[in-house]
């Protein structure tokens, strides 16, 4: 090894110039790339699991490139949250007209069309998102269940932020052993499966990631959830429900949920990002 | 590794009645998981061993709510009952009725 090292073919790296910023072939790079290694290598990964995802095995119906630009094209001004991903590339589209076709929530809740401000409203007040109605978002009632049902939420309203990135998620997630099992099982509805977020959305998938909680009434969630209830009911006598930005997702978590799919077997009922202290949830 | 509850403690303190709980009362699915788990446990199989365990254990923790974990069911579940007991009896109640 040392003989080839040292051979009159290796590189003269002792008198060999030092490279600067100003060099063509650095100001070239430069113009044509400007993630850096890791982030690169992110970007690719999520690549390959969009054109890889399969929808039938996410329970999904088959969409093809053609028909997904179609189903956008033809819905998204009715079903609004298909407006972001009109722009997107097509394996992008292929997956939110697959989603859209089938029974989950994730891409009307959780994604990127949904504004700071409506995670907001939705956590403190529990509008809605997905309610289209203005009177009936601001009357707490659900926007995906017949009836006048009163919507529900958790702590923290929470979405991927970009429509690529919550895409990937959604296709690497479902290819993870445990969201797989999950969706392969026979029995009753399969238990929630809860992953890092740099599991599904990369090493710095949390960037990508945004949301508002809900504040603790005497430090505690539990009364803070009762109030909010109250008040969504009309009933005003406790403390008026407050939220606050997420500060980072760093060290967070996925959750996976399912329900039974049309196609048979189950589908993706939802997912959604959690901060990390709210990890066992 | 999923994070949950009771995929970290499978055979931790009512690691069954938080998992149940979790998969059909959480408010990310609970307008279609709900009515699910009533029809469920209502007419539960025989073999259907994880209904059994659960009731179970959801007998013992209205016997003695002290006995659940810290938090546990309040961060897996984000009732808005108000208390984790309100929660359970609520829950009792829809399931089972009047039973004990």
């Amino acid at each position: 090894m040392a003989e080839i090292r040292n051979g009159p073919e290796e590189p003269d790296r002792e008198n060999r110039p030092e490279a600067t910023p100003s060099d063509d072939i650095g100001a070239a790079r430069e113009l044509v790339e400007l993630r850096s290694r890791a982030e690169y290598s992110a970007d690719l990964e999520r690549h390959v699991a969009l054109v890889s995802f399969e929808p039938r095995r996410a329970g999904l119906p088959d969409v093809s490139i053609k028909d997904a630009t179609e189903y956008l094209d033809k819905y998204h001004l009715e079903r609004p949250w298909l407006s972001v991903a009109r722009g997107c590339p097509p394996e992008v589209q292929r997956l939110f007209a697959a989603l859209d076709q089938g029974h989950g929530h994730a891409h009307i809740r959780h994604e990127g069309w949904v504004t700071e401000e409506m995670n907001e409203h939705r956590v403190r007040n529990l509008e809605d998102p997905a309610q289209l109605d203005p009177a009936r978002r601001r009357a707490s009632i659900d926007g995906l269940t017949a009836g006048n049902v009163p919507h529900r939420c958790g702590d923290v309203a929470s979405q991927i932020t970009d429509p690529k990135i919550f895409a990937a998620a959604f296709a690497r997630g479902v290819e993870h052993p445990d969201v797989r099992a999950a969706l392969d099982s026979k029995g009753p509805r399969p238990e929630p499966v809860i992953l890092p977020i740099s599991n599904v959305l990369g090493d710095d998938g949390h960037k990508f990631c945004a949301g508002w909680q809900l504040e603790a009434v005497n430090g505690s969630m539990d009364e803070a959830r009762a109030a909010r209830r109250a008040w969504a009911a009309g009933n005003q006598s406790g403390p008026e429900p407050l939220a606050r930005p997420v500060e980072t997702f760093e060290g967070g978590t996925v959750t996976f949920a399912f329900r039974r799919s049309a196609a048979g077997g189950y589908e993706v009922s939802t997912m959604y990002v959690n901060p990390a202290d709210e990890q066992s949830t | 590794m999923n994070q949950a509850y009771w995929a970290r403690n499978p055979d931790g303190p009512f690691a069954t009645l938080i998992a149940i709980a979790a998969n059909y009362c959480h408010p990310e699915v609970y307008n279609d998981a709900y009515p699910e788990l009533i029809e469920r446990a209502r007419s539960a199989a025989p073999e259907d061993e994880q209904i059994r365990v659960f009731r179970e254990e959801l007998r013992e923790a209205l016997a003695d709510p002290s006995r659940l974990p810290d938090d546990e069911l309040s961060r897996a579940v984000q009732y808005d009952d108000g208390s984790s007991q309100a929660f359970l009896r609520r829950l009792w109640r829809d399931l089972y009725g009047d039973e004990p």
